[in-house]
Formats: structure tokens, sequence, C-alpha cells
């Protein structure tokens, strides 16, 4: 008993620097035996490759099936202009269930954006005028700027320091994967972490 | 004083090799540990290799160092076992001086995940690198002596 609650002890720290996954920034089953988590951020080129290219393969391959959740997490990298803005949106997106359409738009008009400014007028694209208010409204909400922090100081603390990194939990081990990896290895990755 | 030189150096010599070996033999078991993909994507992230020697080599390398620490340590063929070191550890060093000098922010993929190429991990590969090499030089040193 004495060893269960120090072993709860050293563990709740942990547990408590992991941020509550935001169903709605979130791919699949929770209780799929893989789980993804990708550190991206919506500036950086190979993050938008890896959105529209990788994770509908992710998608198709994996969590149709049941077999790997994906969870997208904020990096926010320092120096990119418009991006903490663009998270701000992205996340008070999530909270109208519309975070996969302005995740989208962000990345496809990427470069549009990050060049001009105009966050607002990319993400208003894709919300219908209800739904823009509130995002509006949400984006400046402490409640979502402090999502955005606690995932990107938990990346930090992970050892994420470039994007897209992903972070690959099984059997509760938690592996750190190489800068924007190749899909076929990604592919053996999973494969391998798959109960046989 | 020449025969306490002597064993000075036979100790540094057995130190040296069983530094190296430890170190070869713990960087294997660290990447067989994990799925062989991960190991695959440290390399594949150098782009010094063709894919479709990726695969290949990360399932074999790791198995590679752990034989080759325990020859090492074993202590026979020495100059074959340590010229195969030196060898070794001048591609990895050349490749992390290589991707350091590209820019790349990349993992260095020695020992396992999380590590990145760093001036710290370029001082502890070139230290392994020289170590080695006093050790080909000594080997080879040694067996012209006996000749």
């Amino acid at each position: 008993m004495k060893l269960y609650a120090a072993a709860l002890l050293i563990l709740l720290p942990c547990l408590a620097a992991i941020p509550e996954v935001d169903k709605n920034k979130a791919l699949g089953i929770p209780t799929a035996p893989v789980r993804i988590e990708i550190f991206s951020d919506f500036t950086c080129p190979h993050c938008k490759v890896l959105h529209e290219t990788e994770l509908p393969q992710l998608m198709k391959d994996y969590v149709v099936s049941g077999k790997v959740y994906i969870v997208d997490r904020a990096f926010p990298l320092n120096g990119h202009q418009f991006t903490r803005e663009a998270f701000g949106y992205a996340v008070a997106a999530a909270r109208v269930g519309k975070y996969q359409q302005v995740a989208d738009a962000l990345y496809a008009q990427q470069a549009v954006w990050a060049q001009n400014g105009n966050v607002w007028g990319t993400v208003s694209s894709v919300l219908n005028p209800a739904d823009q208010k509130k995002v509006q409204a949400l984006a400046k909400d402490p409640g979502v700027l402090a999502e955005i922090e606690a995932e990107y100081q938990e990346g930090v603390a992970s050892g994420v320091n470039e994007t897209p990194t992903l972070i690959v939990t099984a059997g509760g081990k938690r592996i750190p994967l190489p800068h924007a990896p190749d899909y076929r290895l990604l592919k053996s990755m999973i494969d391998g972490l798959l109960p046989k | 004083m020449a025969s306490s030189q002597s064993k000075t150096l036979r100790w540094t010599l057995l130190t040296l090799r069983v530094i190296l070996g430890a170190v070869f033999i713990y960087g294997g078991y660290v990447k067989l540990r994990e799925p062989w993909a991960l190991f695959a994507m440290g390399i594949d992230s150098y782009h010094l290799l063709p894919f479709q020697f990726v695969e290949p080599l990360a399932k074999t390398l790791p198995w590679f160092e752990v034989a080759l620490g325990a020859w090492l340590i074993g202590g026979f063929w020495l100059r074959l076992s340590s010229v195969t070191v030196s060898l070794l550890l001048a591609v990895f060093f050349t490749a992390m001086v290589h991707a350091r000098l590209a820019g790349e922010q990349i993992n260095c993929g020695c020992f396992g995940p999380g590590e990145p190429i760093s001036k710290w991990t370029l001082l502890r590969d070139g230290s392994l690198l020289a170590a080695s090499l006093f050790l080909t030089w000594q080997a080879f040193r040694a067996a012209r002596r006996k000749a």
C-alpha cells in the first residue's frame, strides 16, 4: 500500500504536466492503443505538408480503424509573427467544434495570412456568422490563451524544439520522433507498436 | 622506469578498450530497446543515405555495435577491431559535423531519441574518435614491436 502511494505521489506531477486533451482537437477514439501528439505551428511549411499529406494517410490507415488517436498540440514558434493569433482562433474554434475546419483553412492559406497578417480573414471564411462571433470572443479568453501556453510548455518539457514534432505513446511509453519522419517509417513504427 | 611507463600505458589502453567497448554495447542496446523504425527515422533525418538503405542499416547497425563493443573488450585481433571502431566513429562524427554545418537541427541518434546535435555531442563523439585512433595506433605499434 505504501509502495502504491509512493508510486502515485511520483506519478501525479507527471500526469498533471500533460494538458487535458480537447476532444475537438483530436481525431479517433481516445482508447486507441497508439496515441500520436503532433506539436505543430501553423506557419511552419513542414507542418503544412504533414497536415495535408501525411495526416489524411494516417486517418485512412489507422485512425478510422481505431488503432491510432491523434492529438493536435499548439507549439507556436518564437519569432513567427502571427502564429499565436492563429492558435488563438484555432483553439477558440475548437470550443465551438470547428477546429479541424479552421486548421485546414489556416494550413491551406498559410502563405497568404503569414505574409499579410490577415489571420481572421482566413479563419472567418470557414465559419458561419454565429460561430465567427463566438470565436472572436473566445480567442481573447484567458482560458484559451492559457491552453496554448500550457501545450507549448508541455512541448518544451518533452524536449520539443522544432515543428512538427510527433510524440508517440503506446503501452505507457512516450517516444518523441525525429523531425518530420518519412511516412513509410512512421507506418512501420506504428505497426510495430500495435498489439499483435 | 620504462617498465612503470609501459604498465601505465597497458592500463590506459585496457581502460580505453573497456570504455569504448561499453559505449558501443550501450549504444547498440539502447537502439535495440526501441522499435527499429525509430532509429531508421534518425538515420533518415541526416539525409545522407538513399531510402532503400535506411531500413537494412537501422536493423543491423545496433547488433553490429553490440558485437563490435564485445569484440573490442575481448581484445582479440585488436588491430582489426580498433580500426573498425575508428572507421565507424569517423563516419558518425563526419555525419554529425555535416548536419551541424548544414544548420540542420536534428537528433544525434547516438544513444536513442531526444538528443539534438550540439557542441557537447560533437565533443563527446570527437573524444571517442580520438581515443579510438590512439588505441588503433598503439595496437599497430605493439604488433610491429612483436614482429
